[in-house]
């Protein structure tokens, strides 16, 4: 909470918005809180909430933060499971949603330019009548923005083909924390070899340089087709071995998903829900590999068959039969056709709620990793929900792990074990020849703390922030600093 | 503090949705469409009504408007595991006890329970017959609509039965007047006494919702009882493309989602689907009592609505419901100029009547 004198100064300078800015208790606490692990009662109320419309807009209000040295955080999804959208420092929590046009679909560049509040959902809706798609998907793609995609360089279903955000991104243009509208990146191009690459700063920067308010977008053919099957393995490295002999075979993968056993039953609930019973997997198997393929009927038909020699050849892997399960999966990470009031949350999250450490390491390292995640969980007495091994760098196996608990929230005691954990996890990855996280971000719980993955060129991110944001008004607390996990290595 | 027990009884779920922030309810919220802040979606209202439980957050003027900016059009609970219409009625509840509710819909509630009906009737409809129908407040003010639907009834063999009628009081119950609400429920069930052990037909998507989840009863939308019967029916087609509105009673509600696909399909029209439909239907912007006390927003949910059939390229919608033909019609006038053109709207028993021999 910032000073009311200060605050109703800056208040008044936010009447050019009318109702869009607001002090009002109700609408502060509204915004009060993000998806991430953090006391049941916990509650961390902005001083003011504004909706602008534009980025012109967003400069004005960026500039009245300026002057009272008043924080700004760009609010979008709400989904983000690390306190990226956190307001505890208070200040002015900017909700980008109010900037939700398509300013240009562009079908002959295959490009779409968007204001950054819009959801890829929505995004992909109007795409749709062009034959067209964003193929960055995101399980929140229903509340996630394109503006949130790039701030948290979230996870994507189809990473494995497509790749992530930045493999989409060619413009932006960011508000940054000097109260100016700087374009970055390449206009309609894929690339340019010409200055330093500052857009991609922008990129899981989580709106600690400035608010990003314009997007542009590389899209592509929606596919005719789309046919997903699963496969048991005995280890998890057969699993990620056998994906990188499938791509080398030269096919094109969609989509590639390692679970470990537990982590299906996570998304097997419309399968229990239906069956009335837990899904058959053969008891040695220790995991499970979903792949998806979509084209042409007649080359997804060849890539299934192709993917069955190798897997089932070359691995031993078997096939899993029951397409039930298969689908269900699919429903539950793609479609999002969860049925009403049976989907796998939030009724899986009323004792205790999802949590994750989302480290990567190379794909060597899964098992080790695995086994930290084991013994971790049970040194802060995590109960297990289970890993998941998305791929996310086009062709190749990319591990981006979500090692996956339930959260006992209900003391702070509890909520910091679970941070506890959060920590060791993220020192094993670095040790490993990995990094922290790959797709939720540090927010309030890793800044400061990365410092033991990053070394000197932390400092140098320093530098760069100061140079974005010499005032510190852009998302303070988050990046460089962690309420939850200490500095130290 | 105040004591809050109504909205207590709800504490796991409220805490549930804190928790958790899918927002799944969120951006497709017609509310949030318009206002785009959280804190008219499903998950911001959540926030508020912890708020009030904790004592962060005190009853006030805006607090309850921002509460009745609600459609309870059900949109969040389809996407959710949650109650999460039951929470926003407590609340206005609650806020009602601490002395924070809408004059108009104080007086909304005063006129039906002095009167017994929500809408001025010119001269109730009543018709001898052999099935109870039900019309409830909104047709029995349109005698021309009844006329049509007894004339659709009587084309299919049905030979409907309209006795006197007091209105059913969903409204009372939705904008937090609970105790007055079951006084209405009494009263109707002594006016409508003769017919609550049969079957009963109704026309009204909201009323045949209300009678059956909130009064228990035996009821049958009657355009399920056509559409059982449209096989063995002479039928002169309607050649056109339009699209279908389902009213959130109706679809989402009660599940009446295909019967009017069916009947709109054998009346020979081709029918396109918007984006939200069926269960996951977006509100007309006539729900909850908004219509009364912030006639923009609902003007705006009704716009918004327009454009979404005219993103699929269709220029007719139809619908089933007394509400949601005017609501929407109203959206497609301020719209026309922008637009360039008039999106219209069309009464589902209309369209019956017109085609069937």
């Amino acid at each position: 909470m910032n000073d009311q004198e200060t605050v109703k100064a800056a208040l008044a300078d936010l009447a050019f918005l009318g109702d869009r800015a607001t002090g009002a208790g109700m609408h502060r606490m509204a915004y009060s809180r993000d998806w991430s692990p953090r006391f049941k009662d916990m509650a961390d109320l902005p001083d003011i909430v504004v909706v602008p419309h534009d980025t012109e807009e967003v400069v004005q209000i960026v500039r009245v933060a300026l002057k009272h040295e008043l924080p700004v955080i760009p609010f979008a999804g709400g989904t983000g499971m690390g306190g990226g959208i956190v307001a505890w420092k208070g200040g002015i929590m900017l909700e980008t949603k109010g900037m939700n046009k398509v300013l240009e679909v562009d079908p002959a560049n295959m490009s779409v330019t968007v204001q950054t509040g819009i959801t890829i959902w929505e995004l992909n809706e109007r795409l749709a009548p062009y034959g067209l798609w964003l193929p960055h998907q995101p399980e929140s793609k229903r509340a996630c923005t394109v503006g949130a995609a790039i701030g948290c360089d979230n996870d994507s279903t189809f990473g494995v083909r497509y790749g992530k955000i930045l493999d989409c991104l060619t413009n932006a243009v960011v508000v940054t924390g000097r109260g100016e509208a700087v374009r970055l990146g390449h206009r309609k191009a894929s690339f340019s070899s010409t200055g330093y690459k500052l857009m991609h700063l922008l990129v899981a920067a989580e709106g600690t340089l400035g608010v990003v308010t314009e997007a542009t977008l590389r899209v592509v053919t929606l596919p005719k087709t789309r046919e997903v099957r699963a496969w048991v393995f005995r280890t998890l490295i057969d699993g990620a071995r056998a994906l990188e002999r499938t791509l080398a075979s030269g096919m094109s993968v969609e989509s590639a998903h390692l679970n470990c056993r537990q982590r299906l039953h996570f998304y097997t609930h419309a399968y229990r829900q239906k069956f009335g019973k837990e899904p058959e997997v053969p008891d040695w198997a220790e995991s499970i590999l979903f792949l998806s393929f979509a084209g042409d009927e007649d080359v997804v038909q060849f890539s299934l068959n192709k993917a069955k020699a190798i897997l089932e050849g070359e691995f031993q892997a078997e096939f899993v039969q029951e397409q039930e399960l298969v689908e269900g999966y699919w429903d539950s990470k793609h479609r999002l056709a969860f049925l009403p009031f049976k989907q796998k949350w939030p009724d899986s999250q009323r004792e205790k709620k999802f949590g994750a450490a989302d480290v990567g390491v190379p794909m060597g390292r899964l098992e080790e990793m695995y086994r930290a995640f084991l013994d971790l969980s049970s040194k802060y007495d995590q109960q297990i929900l289970g890993m998941t091994v998305y791929n996310e760098s086009p062709n190749k196996v990319s591990p981006s792990i979500s090692f996956a608990i339930f959260v006992d929230d209900s003391t702070h005691q509890a909520v910091q074990k679970f941070y506890g954990y959060v920590r060791e996890m993220s020192l094993k990855a670095v040790e490993l020849e990995g990094t922290m996280s790959t797709y939720i971000g540090d927010g309030d719980r890793l800044g400061g703390f990365n410092e033991c993955e990053h070394g000197l060129s932390f400092q140098y991110m320093k530098e760069l922030k100061a140079l974005f944001d010499p005032k510190n008004i852009m998302n303070p607390g988050k990046k460089f600093e962690s309420r939850w996990i200490s500095a130290k290595c | 503090m105040t004591e809050y027990s109504s909205l207590k009884e709800y504490v796991d779920d409220i805490y549930t949705c804190n928790r958790t922030r899918c927002g799944f309810c969120s951006v497709e919220c017609p509310v949030f469409r318009v206002k785009r802040m959280e804190t008219y979606a499903s998950r911001g209202r959540m926030l508020i009504a912890r708020g009030l439980l904790e004592g962060v957050l005190e009853p006030s003027p805006e607090i309850q408007e921002v509460m009745d900016d609600c459609l309870m059009c059900g949109y969040c609970q389809a996407r959710c595991a949650l109650d999460n219409l039951h929470i926003f009625s407590a609340v206005r509840q609650e806020l009602r006890e601490a002395g924070f509710a809408s004059p108009k819909h104080e007086k909304t509630a005063n006129k039906i329970l002095d009167e017994g009906t929500l809408f001025d009737r010119p001269i109730p409809y009543r018709r001898v017959g052999t099935t109870p129908l039900y019309l409830g407040c909104a047709y029995q003010s349109k005698p021309q609509e009844v006329q049509t639907i007894v004339s659709v009834l009587e084309k299919v063999g049905i030979d409907p039965l309209v006795s006197d009628e007091v209105c059913c009081s969903y409204i009372v119950g939705a904008v937090g007047f609970d105790d007055e609400y079951a006084q209405a429920q009494a009263r109707f069930r002594q006016v409508y006494g003769s017919h609550l052990d049969k079957e009963i037909l109704t026309v009204c998507p909201t009323c045949t919702a209300t009678l059956r989840d909130e009064y228990h009863l035996n009821v049958k939308h009657a355009l399920v009882a056509v559409a059982e019967k449209l096989q063995d029916m002479r039928i002169r087609p309607l050649s056109r493309q339009v699209t279908y509105h389902d009213p959130c009673h109706l679809g989402r509600m009660l599940g009446v989602v295909d019967e009017p696909r069916q009947i709109l399909r054998a009346l020979g029209l081709e029918v396109v689907e918007m984006e939200h439909h069926g269960i996951f239907s977006t509100c007309c912007g006539g729900g909850g009592g908004v219509l009364e006390v912030d006639r923009n927003l609902a003007i705006e949910v009704s716009k918004n609505r327009i454009r979404d059939a005219v993103a699929v390229g269709v220029s007719t919608i139809v619908t089933a419901c007394p509400t949601c033909q005017p609501t929407l019609l109203r959206g497609a006038g301020r719209l026309a100029n922008e637009l360039g053109q008039f999106v219209d709207v069309v009464d589902l028993w209309e369209l019956l009547d017109q085609a069937l021999d």
